[in-house]
């Protein structure tokens, strides 16, 4: 399961309402930043300060991973990070969603409430939308070994504040936060960089709202 | 595998087509400030407690000013990531000291303006549920209800969508030019008379009072920068729209608080606004339009009342919450709400403060109009006034470090001409303090406002400092905004060897 998958089996309340659990722009800003951060597991690309740049253009093994390769291949003038956290944002819910429908993870149930179009997303197996957030809590709460893939993870929950929805026990903050604080500490340049542009353009996200 | 291939600047298009165009600025930074609110509300009361009739050339000496200002603080606004708050161009320009003090002041300045609002909206509601529903409630009773509307909706985030914003503001200006034609078309004693208008009245004793309410009539101005990133182009769009705002607005109310002297006559205005207050512009509408016009205007007068609630509640809490997120206050001010966004501590700490002052006034019997609504809002406007002059010198100080980035014009010469003015409109301001007020000259409020101000400013200071020895990681992001959660404060000139394209566009320029 990709880091984006992930992100978005967190982000929403896929073992039981449907519902999302964080607000949509800062939803929207995590699953790129995820996306991002796929490319840059794979060693495609790497991220360093404000810019962004293709190391490696050969394919990755998923179709929406490869098309946001190729489309940075295309335009190598857009180097900076929030360019392409925002461009990615404008889609990446239903692209990330859909890519969950195809693995057979997830199904999408629409419904109206009066002229409003409301999608709720459920996982087919309650087992797998539950799972990455425990997963995340228990990593952080025990302070386990975390591949880069894990930090990436943990570090968007914390940047786009989703940290204290999954972390339920209160008593257990305190000590996934300083967890995290060490770990960011050892967590490869690329996925500091790329989680930090995440924590702040949600940061922006609060300050230039409008509705 | 599909993969579409693009050609053109499909990211820069695909972006631009979510942003916004002048026009749609210009209605942002006009909604939050609130039209009819100023000139129903502010315009009216400062004739009655100053006694001096200059309002209306004060109006636009002070556009002329803020224009001028405005060419180095767009300049600026270029150079800037996040480029939201005041304080932010303080740090940069004077020291992240003097950055702290600007915070400082700016939070007492816009909690001040906002609290203010709920004082004008007893005055504002009462002639019409009087109308409609036979009862007079407490002004008192009027702004809690209304406080816990707004406390609601900032926590919730709900904020009251553009467009209707946007329709609210037309129908307020449609509604003042409406007014203002009709004052003009009926001049007091059949002669039209120019004298408030006079560029003498700004030597007139008393002038600096004026110019502090002019000031607030223009807070808001300064939004403008923070659609920086959501504007198609920044080097154009936000300047335009900056410039358009400031001489709608001079315009507007310059118009509009000379109409009613026309109306009254110069010389009658002082003692008309003493004793109708907020209703003087209805009932000058009243004696030559329909009943229903009115009665319209009435209603939009609470409605721009309430948006300003809402609009400087929400730039309340967002002040605090950008302090929150560079530590400048503690870091549980920094929080949001998971579910909406909103930056929940700030909208609760916002909220907190609101109802104890609703509570203060109401329980030592003060009056809401003068010493709620009009003290807050010129305090906070005298706020918002010593703000605009910190950055003003802060403009000239970041671009003297930086001679090539701009052309003279942008750099020097206007920021240095709009110091100047503004620092004289400060000293004048100081100095009548008394007659922006109303009180005596002996009165320690004409002191202890003004020095609200320099304790705010020294905490700042003080706070500073001590930032700077405990926690010295927080000391060096302050003023960066954006910049501070990815730690980019250090100059970019260290990169890994040879690996990043020429053309790469740095935010930070």
């Amino acid at each position: 399961m990709g880091l984006a998958d992930e992100f978005f089996l967190i982000a929403w309340d896929t073992a039981g309402s449907g519902a999302p659990l964080l607000h949509p722009r800062a939803t929207a800003l995590g699953l790129a930043g995820a996306l991002l951060g796929e490319l840059a597991l794979a060693q495609r690309i790497t991220v360093w300060r404000a810019e962004v740049r293709v190391t490696d253009p050969r394919p990755v093994d998923n179709a929406l991973g490869h098309r946001i390769l190729h489309e940075m291949v295309n335009a190598p003038e857009h180097t900076d990070v929030r360019t392409w956290l925002a461009y990615l944002a404008r889609n990446s819910v239903e692209e990330v969603a859909a890519r969950l429908i195809d693995g057979g993870l997830l199904r999408a149930a629409e419904s109206r409430v009066l002229w409003r179009k409301n999608v709720r997303y459920l996982a087919t197996n309650y087992v797998n939308g539950a799972w990455p957030a425990v997963r995340v809590e228990k990593m952080l709460v025990n302070g386990d070994r975390m591949t880069p893939s894990d930090m990436a993870l943990a570090a968007l929950v914390e940047a786009t504040g989703l940290l204290d929805t999954i972390l339920l026990d209160r008593r257990d903050r305190t000590a996934a936060r300083r967890y995290l604080a060490t770990f960011m500490a050892t967590i490869p340049p690329p996925l500091r960089d790329l989680t930090g542009h995440v924590r702040a353009a949600v940061g922006d996200a609060v300050l230039s709202y409008r509705a | 595998m599909t993969v579409r291939t693009r050609s053109g600047d499909n990211i820069a298009t695909a972006l631009a087509a979510d942003r916004l165009g002048v026009p749609s600025v210009v209605y942002f930074v006009l909604s939050a400030a609130a039209p009819l609110t100023v000139v129903a509300g502010v315009v009216t009361t400062s004739y009655a407690v100053t006694g001096i009739t200059g309002l209306p050339i004060a109006f636009l000496a002070v556009g002329a000013v803020l224009a001028l200002f405005s060419v180095g603080y767009v300049a600026m606004a270029r150079h800037m990531v996040n480029a939201g708050a005041f304080y932010s161009y303080i740090s940069r320009g004077l020291g992240r000291p003097c950055g702290v003090a600007g915070a400082w002041i700016a939070l007492v300045a816009y909690n001040a303006l906002q609290v203010g609002l709920y004082g004008a909206l007893g005055a504002a509601a009462s002639p019409l549920l009087d109308q409609w529903l036979g009862v007079r409630p407490a002004w008192w009773l009027i702004a809690l209800v209304a406080w816990a509307l707004i406390a609601v909706l900032g926590v919730m985030r709900v904020e009251v969508n553009g467009s209707i914003l946007a329709i609210l503001l037309t129908a307020e200006v449609l509604v003042i030019l409406l007014f203002d034609a009709t004052d003009l078309v009926n001049p007091a004693g059949g002669a039209v008379s120019l004298s408030a208008l006079s560029p003498g009245e700004l030597f007139a004793p008393g002038v600096g009072a004026l110019l502090v309410i002019a000031v607030l009539g223009f807070v808001g101005f300064e939004s403008s920068v923070v659609f920086s990133e959501e504007s198609r182009d920044p080097r154009r769009t936000v300047p335009a729209a900056t410039f358009t705002a400031v001489a709608i607005i001079a315009v507007l109310y310059a118009v509009s608080s000379w109409a009613m002297t026309v109306a009254t006559g110069p010389g009658r205005i002082v003692e008309v606004t003493r004793r109708d207050g907020p209703e003087t512009i209805f009932n000058l509408a009243g004696a030559h339009l329909s009943g229903t016009v009115v009665d319209i205007a009435r209603v939009l007068f609470v409605t721009s009342l309430f948006a300003a609630m809402i609009s400087f509640h929400n730039t309340t809490a967002r002040y605090i919450f950008a302090l929150g997120r560079e530590r400048v206050l503690p870091a549980v001010f920094g929080r949001t709400s998971v579910r909406t966004g909103a930056p929940k501590s700030g909208s609760l700490a916002q909220s907190v403060f609101g109802c104890a002052v609703i509570i203060v006034y109401a329980a030592l019997g003060l009056d809401p109009l003068v010493q709620l609504f009009f003290y807050g809002g010129t305090f906070g406007g005298f706020g918002v006034l010593l703000l605009i002059t910190a950055t003003s010198v802060s403009v000239i100080m970041f671009f003297a470090r930086r001679p090539a980035e701009e052309n003279a014009w942008r750099r020097i010469v206007a920021p240095v001409a709009s110091t100047v003015a503004l620092a004289i409109i400060v000293y004048l301001a100081v100095a009548n303090f008394a007659t922006l007020l109303g009180v005596d000259p002996t009165s320690p409020l004409r002191w202890a406002l003004p020095a609200a101000y320099v304790v705010a400013a020294i905490i700042g200071v003080a706070w500073a400092l001590v930032l700077s020895l405990t926690q010295p990681d927080v000391y060096a992001k302050i003023g960066l905004g954006a910049e501070a959660a990815t730690g980019q404060a250090t100059p970019a000139g260290f990169r890994p060897a040879g690996n990043m394209p020429r053309h790469a566009r740095s935010r930070t320029r």
